[in-house]
């Protein structure tokens, strides 16, 4: 009797086994909701009603040219500002902590694991250390104002603030991972170029900016592209922080999306800031990674 | 003057130009040392405040004047903690959780890293960028038809519930799909002509091969999954299936206006959440340091 498959083919299906779980569970919980999400933005779904019908564009006409827009482009407004807030620090700050910490002694590698350490503390744990460190009467960082000669701050109940301290628990978070990855870069560049620079008398700025620099570009981009991303989607420490508020001054766009969905039940509406905010993202992917294939090389 | 004492007049100023150099470096180095204890005093304050403050008294953490050593330590505010919230439920809710990602997550993208790797069959590339693809569609996106579709089946509020979205890591599929690269192929011929089956393969050969990579991306599988937040909030809401960060954040807001007189059982319960992975990170320092360097160099 012929066997049913040969032995080339059942190794090739064997293969095949080893890919198809993870493929079955990308395809049920990855990108059929992607579907769903753009289908129900199309309906009027409602978690209170037991039925729904499709409206058409109702709901993108509500987004763009009704009641919904002001809440989107304050929502953009706010997320934008975060991301460049959240890109600054990790970035820059991450540099500045990597230009200090770079070739310290052996034994002080304890403190580069306790700046990196933050990035592993859960967001809800240091979100509420922070709603105790930031509190206006107790809080321990307006006891330190005060004792320079400053007055008190309501950090998190004023509209002109609350994002600064969202940003100062997240920053909290990143900027020592923005160290990290800058740290093993710097570790990659060869000791020569400083070597040849100093002894042409080069200042160690100019080093600094002819030499490390210009080698770190390809890290600086990664770390664009990868927080840019991440920062769009912020989330958790604006629900414990502030919830949005006050007045709406920290509505990050995923926190609107959780609003509409989760507190008002509005699943059309909901779903349609959701694909709008997915239709950014992949504008945001794509021209990232054109620019980073562009000028960069990731591969090993 | 002779050209010898010439020589050394010259040879004496370049000794003291040279130490004059050194000097300045070696202040340099010393200005270099300053900040980055600075730095990190500043960068570790939050962590030691919360420590701190978990063990004080009530009337210490109200004091208008803050003491930075606790005058008496109250370790029964964490046994309180665990009387005010159900904080066992929440150890034992998050532990499952994590477990069971941590498991489905190994397991898949193992396989799937070897046979996006060292397997052969049709359509290959293309199936790799499907799950790259999954890569861009983040759950901030997908939750609404996912809390729909698992409210349909009966799943709020279970373990399924919590562990379902992520029980596929396309990060983990790729990591391990480069790690698996990196082994000659020699090897996994070797093998089969010692009779190994596929998993011999993969259990024997190749997973020994690439053993710190998968420590180092486990142990941010773990983290990830134990630190969750988003998605337990929305699919376990309540008190049967919550996880600690959800658990913890239902502390504080249980409290309302009053946080601030409860700040020190607060910082009990954010102690609690997040010790575990502390203490993780210090046991496997070496491969949590380099985790995210390695998915930033790939």
């Amino acid at each position: 009797m012929k066997p049913l498959l040969s032995r080339k083919s059942s190794k090739k299906v064997g293969d095949f086994a080893t890919v198809l779980p993870a493929l079955l569970f990308l395809g049920v919980f990855v990108y059929y909701p992607v579907v769903q999400v753009v289908r129900i933005s199309f309906t009027n779904w409602n978690l209170i009603n037991d039925s729904y019908k499709y409206v058409g564009l109702k709901n993108w006409i509500w987004l763009f040219e009704g009641s919904g827009t002001k809440y989107l482009l304050n929502s953009l407004k706010v997320t934008f500002l975060y991301t460049l807030g959240e890109l600054f620090v990790t970035i820059i700050g991450g540099m500045i902590l990597a230009v200090i910490f770079n070739k310290l002694a052996k034994s002080f590698s304890i403190m580069r694991a306790l700046v990196f350490l933050p990035k592993y503390i859960a967001m809800s744990s240091a979100a509420v250390v922070f709603l105790w460190i930031l509190n206006t009467d107790n809080g321990i960082l307006n006891y330190f104002i005060m004792k320079m000669g400053g007055t008190k701050v309501n950090w998190l109940g004023d509209k002109n603030r609350a994002l600064l301290s969202i940003l100062m628990l997240t920053g909290w978070r990143t900027i020592g991972y923005g160290m990290m990855i800058y740290l093993a870069a710097m570790r990659g560049i060869s000791t020569n170029y400083y070597e040849a620079a100093s002894i042409d008398g080069a200042s160690k700025w100019t080093q600094f900016s002819r030499i490390t620099l210009p080698l770190l570009s390809p890290t600086t981009l990664f770390l664009f592209v990868t927080t840019f991303i991440s920062a769009m989607k912020v989330f958790q420490s604006v629900d414990v922080l502030t919830s949005g508020g006050p007045y709406r001054s920290t509505e990050v766009i995923v926190y609107m999306i959780y609003k509409y969905a989760m507190e008002d039940f509005r699943m059309d509406r909901a779903s349609t800031v959701a694909v709008f905010f997915f239709i950014i993202l992949l504008i945001i992917t794509a021209t990232t990674m054109k620019i980073s294939n562009r000028s960069v090389n990731y591969d090993v | 003057m002779t050209s010898d004492s010439k020589n050394t007049a010259l040879n004496e100023e370049a000794m003291l130009l040279n130490q004059r150099a050194q000097t300045r470096k070696k202040m340099l180095n010393v200005g270099q040392y300053i900040l980055a204890i600075l730095v990190t005093l500043v960068m570790f304050f939050p962590l030691y405040w919360m420590l701190i403050t978990s063990v004080k008294s009530q009337q210490e953490v109200l004091r208008s004047l803050p003491t930075f050593w606790p005058r008496e330590w109250h370790f029964e505010n964490y046994i309180n903690v665990f009387k005010r919230a159900n904080f066992s439920k929440y150890y034992y809710n998050t532990t499952v959780m994590t477990v069971g990602i941590l498991f489905s997550q190994v397991i898949t993208g193992v396989l799937a890293g070897y046979g996006f790797s060292k397997g052969i069959f049709k359509g290959k590339n293309f199936l790799f960028v499907i799950v790259l693809g999954a890569l861009m569609i983040p759950l901030q996106v997908t939750f609404i038809p996912l809390y729909i579709m698992f409210a349909d089946w009966k799943l709020t509020d279970t373990f399924l519930g919590l562990i379902l979205p992520l029980a596929v890591s396309p990060y983990y599929i790729f990591m391990m799909r480069q790690a698996f690269f990196s082994v000659d192929d020699s090897y996994v011929e070797a093998a089969k002509i010692d009779g190994m089956g596929r998993l011999g393969i993969i259990t024997q050969v190749l997973v020994p091969m690439t053993k710190s990579t998968l420590i180092t991306i486990t142990l941010v599988t773990f983290t990830d999954g134990w630190n969750s937040y988003f998605w337990p909030k929305i699919i376990a809401k309540n008190e049967v299936r919550r996880v600690l960060t959800v658990g913890l954040v239902h502390l504080r807001n249980t409290f309302a206006g009053l946080d601030t007189m409860n700040n020190h059982e607060i910082m009990a319960g954010a102690v609690m959440a997040v010790l575990p992975v502390i203490i993780l990170f210090f046991i496997f320092q070496k491969y949590m340091l380099t985790g995210y360097e390695k998915t930033a160099m790939k």
